[in-house]
């Protein structure tokens, strides 16, 4: 058949133009099933992320689409990719990437606050993670000007938070310290270069992350995070100079606002989140959690703010996974089961070189379904090929079965310290980068979060840079952070019996 | 297959009830209590550390797997008290000062009773003097430590040095163990014995028991 036409072939075939590419498809074939956008909610219509462009032989608009989608998008075209169906021929398009977001100021995600600003012009909002820096340019008016990350360079001194303490004992704090003021004053230049303003009329910066990472920032000596019973002296909830974290982008005596953190493994990254979920001033029963190396969970209920931290290792970051990779080009990011059969996609569209976290759980999954792996982890079959040349080892599956145990059964002990089912849990937030892109359905179908929880996942994004922005933005509501931090119970899981049991538990799929 | 062997089976799959019912109904079908420790729950522990050692079966399998031990023997306890079944060697393990993870040591634990070892529990957060002091009044033939973290495991050569001190050095064996140890870290601080996994810590165990 020629291509550049809108013939059609078969009865119950149609054409469609996919992002310029033409194709054929089923007539009823959903949108998401022909280009793949990120669906963090599995494809239900709750979370409104997997917007396309869309027009043509459609199915009629949704209820829950009526109810993500605006005026303006309605009318330009936009449609939930996994709500509608292609029923004739029609062209679909890929919205472009909207880096920029003024997110947590026009959209319902983040907690409603009045404008009360920390600056006079500009100001600039930091995450500083393990992994990756993130930050935000904000003029007085709560626009975001610019957004900006970058791996974080400490990771040459190790990837994770205690190697880097160690590091840092030895002697190279004052290393750490440089490596990461010289990443920020690269990531401030460049959020002026972006906005178009210079860097020194930044008059006030929010720099929110976990304990250690604001620990080694200010090169606070790092010795009592080293061992138990881990008493951090300092919990921040302070302003600071550039000059004192020797940022030389900006006037000396800018102010560096570090929120408060609430122990030495829930640091103010949590704070910032619980404030832009709205965690912190809810009356409904409500969960936190970051799924990362670190997995810091928070509870909600009644007055009462319960956090823990779980070492869910780094699996998720494709660390310790025979092809496991971070979600760069080559990376397979989702797969899922056509036919009988896996398909992988590949980020960039190029031939698959590993798989990253939000593929790794895709596929822990879908080897689920078609019974090549069984409930206690037993690949049929020394390794499953997933889309030649990569394929998941017995060994990979360990790895994934101790990282997703860590959470489950972090949210689980956290549940039941307070004698609550998950049933009663109204909300789960999930926050982070690998959160954003996970495939909720699939993560409770691997026992990540509680099969119960999966349709009370809310994706918070990078819930941590919002709260950050938002205390940025609203000087008042640092007292709330302040409030929340010390508020919080800090539940040990280390030496838990409770957790032991859970951990050993939801090993099994 | 004999409900000896039905014990070994569903403590190798980890199935626990399963095997706490089988212990009991063993009992009371009057099946001596040593026999259902040795050929039952300690065979099939034999078994699950031989394929962990092998890369057959992992972590997780273990735990559950131990897990299931654990309470076919509370169920055997006081029966094996009764009978006055001895261990094999005595032994204490702990998590040393500074460190609270415990899961890997448990799983030692219970590697060390699948070789009928007595194994006194000193928790997490154990200073040197105390797994000396242990050692010294319980008459223990091995100092078992653990760290999980880098930032913890030099810990360990202060309970090798604290040994030395009150002069049971030449009396214990010290074994050392977790995700940061290594072999040249166990010749460095001079302990006496480093395993890479649990099993191969409990067959080291047991034959410093048997010299």
């Amino acid at each position: 058949m020629q291509t550049g036409d809108f013939m059609t072939d078969f009865e119950n075939k149609v054409t469609v133009k996919i992002n310029g590419k033409f194709q054929t498809a089923s007539k009823g074939a959903k949108l998401s099933s022909l280009l793949f956008t990120d669906m963090p909610c599995g494809g239900h219509g709750r979370c409104g992320k997997c917007k396309v462009k869309a027009y043509g032989g459609l199915s009629e608009l949704t209820d829950a689409e009526a109810a993500h989608l605006t005026q303006a998008e309605l009318k330009s075209g936009v449609r939930l990719a996994c709500m509608t169906c292609v029923e004739g021929d029609a062209v679909i398009e890929a919205l472009p990437f909207t880096g920029v977001g003024g997110k947590i100021l026009t959209s319902g995600d983040a907690a409603d606050f009045p404008l009360e600003p920390a600056f006079k012009k500009y100001g600039a909002a930091v995450d500083i993670g393990t992994t990756t820096l993130a930050a935000r340019l904000y003029n007085a008016d709560g626009k975001a000007l610019a957004e900006t990350g970058m791996l974080n360079p400490q990771i040459s001194f190790g990837a994770d938070v205690i190697s880097r303490i160690e590091s840092a004992l030895k002697g190279s704090d004052g290393a750490l310290a440089n490596s990461v003021s010289g990443a920020l004053d690269g990531i401030i230049r460049s959020l002026a270069n972006t906005a178009g303003i210079p860097a020194k009329e930044i008059e006030s910066i929010v720099i929110t992350g976990n304990t250690a990472m604001l620990y080694l920032l200010t090169n606070t000596s790092v010795e009592p995070l080293s061992h138990a019973p881990f008493r951090a002296r300092r919990l921040f909830g302070e302003v600071v100079t550039a000059q004192s974290l020797k940022l030389r982008s900006v006037n000396p005596d800018t102010k560096i606002y570090l929120p408060d953190c609430i122990s030495a493994f829930v640091g103010a990254d949590t704070v910032c989140a619980l404030i832009s979920t709205g965690i912190y001033k809810s009356e409904n029963t409500e969960l936190l959690t970051d799924i990362g190396t670190n997995g810091e969970i928070a509870l909600k209920y009644g007055e009462k703010l319960t956090v823990c931290s779980t070492a869910a290792g780094p699996a998720f970051e494709g660390v310790g996974i025979s092809m496991g990779m971070r979600g760069e080009l080559g990376a397979i990011d989702r797969v899922k089961i056509e036919n009988g059969v896996l398909k992988a996609h590949v980020i960039g569209d190029t031939a698959p070189r590993g798989l990253c976290g939000s593929g790794l759980i895709d596929a822990v999954a879908c080897l689920l379904d078609t019974g090549v792996l069984d409930e206690t982890g037993y690949l049929n079959g020394d390794s499953a090929v997933i889309a030649p040349p990569v394929v998941l080892k017995n060994e990979d599956i360990r790895a994934v079965q101790l990282a997703k145990s860590a959470i489950c059964a972090g949210i689980n002990t956290l549940l039941k310290a307070s004698s609550l089912s998950p049933e009663s849990i109204s909300s789960l937030y999930v926050a982070g980068g690998f959160g954003s892109c996970l495939n909720m359905e699939n993560a409770g179908k691997i026992g990540l979060i509680p099969k119960p929880l999966v349709s009370k996942v809310k994706v918070a994004g990078n819930a941590a840079l919002s709260g950050a922005a938002i205390l940025l933005l609203n000087k008042s509501l640092r007292k709330e952070a302040a409030k929340t931090a010390k508020t919080a119970t800090v539940l040990e899981l280390s030496a838990n019996p409770v957790f032991a049991n859970e951990y050993m538990e939801n090993m099994l799929f | 297959m004999d409900i000896i062997a039905e014990i070994s089976q569903n403590l190798q799959q980890g199935k626990a009830k399963a095997v706490k019912e089988l212990v009991q109904q063993a009992l009371d079908e009057g099946i001596a209590a040593s026999e259902i420790l040795n050929d039952g729950l300690l065979h099939g522990m034999g078994v699950i550390g031989e394929k962990f050692k092998n890369n057959e079966v992992y972590v997780p399998e273990v735990l559950v797997a131990a897990r299931a031990m654990n309470m076919g023997s509370q169920v055997l306890k006081p029966h094996l008290a009764s009978l006055g079944v001895t261990a094999a060697g005595k032994v204490c393990i702990g998590t040393v000062r500074g460190d609270l993870h415990d899961i890997g040591k448990n799983l030692v634990k219970m590697m060390l009773e699948g070789k009928g070892l007595e194994v006194i529990d000193l928790g997490t957060d154990v200073p040197p003097e105390k797994f000396v002091s242990t050692a010294i009044e319980e008459n223990c033939q091995i100092i078992c430590c653990s760290a999980l973290l880098t930032t913890t495991m030099g810990v360990m050569g202060d309970v090798v040095k604290a040994a030395e001190a009150a002069g049971i050095r030449d009396k214990v064996k010290i074994m050392i163990g977790g995700a940061p140890v290594t072999q040249e870290f166990c010749d460095q601080i001079h302990a006496d014995c480093y395993t890479s996994d649990a099993a191969s810590a409990a067959d080291a165990a047991a034959a410093f028991c048997r010299a």
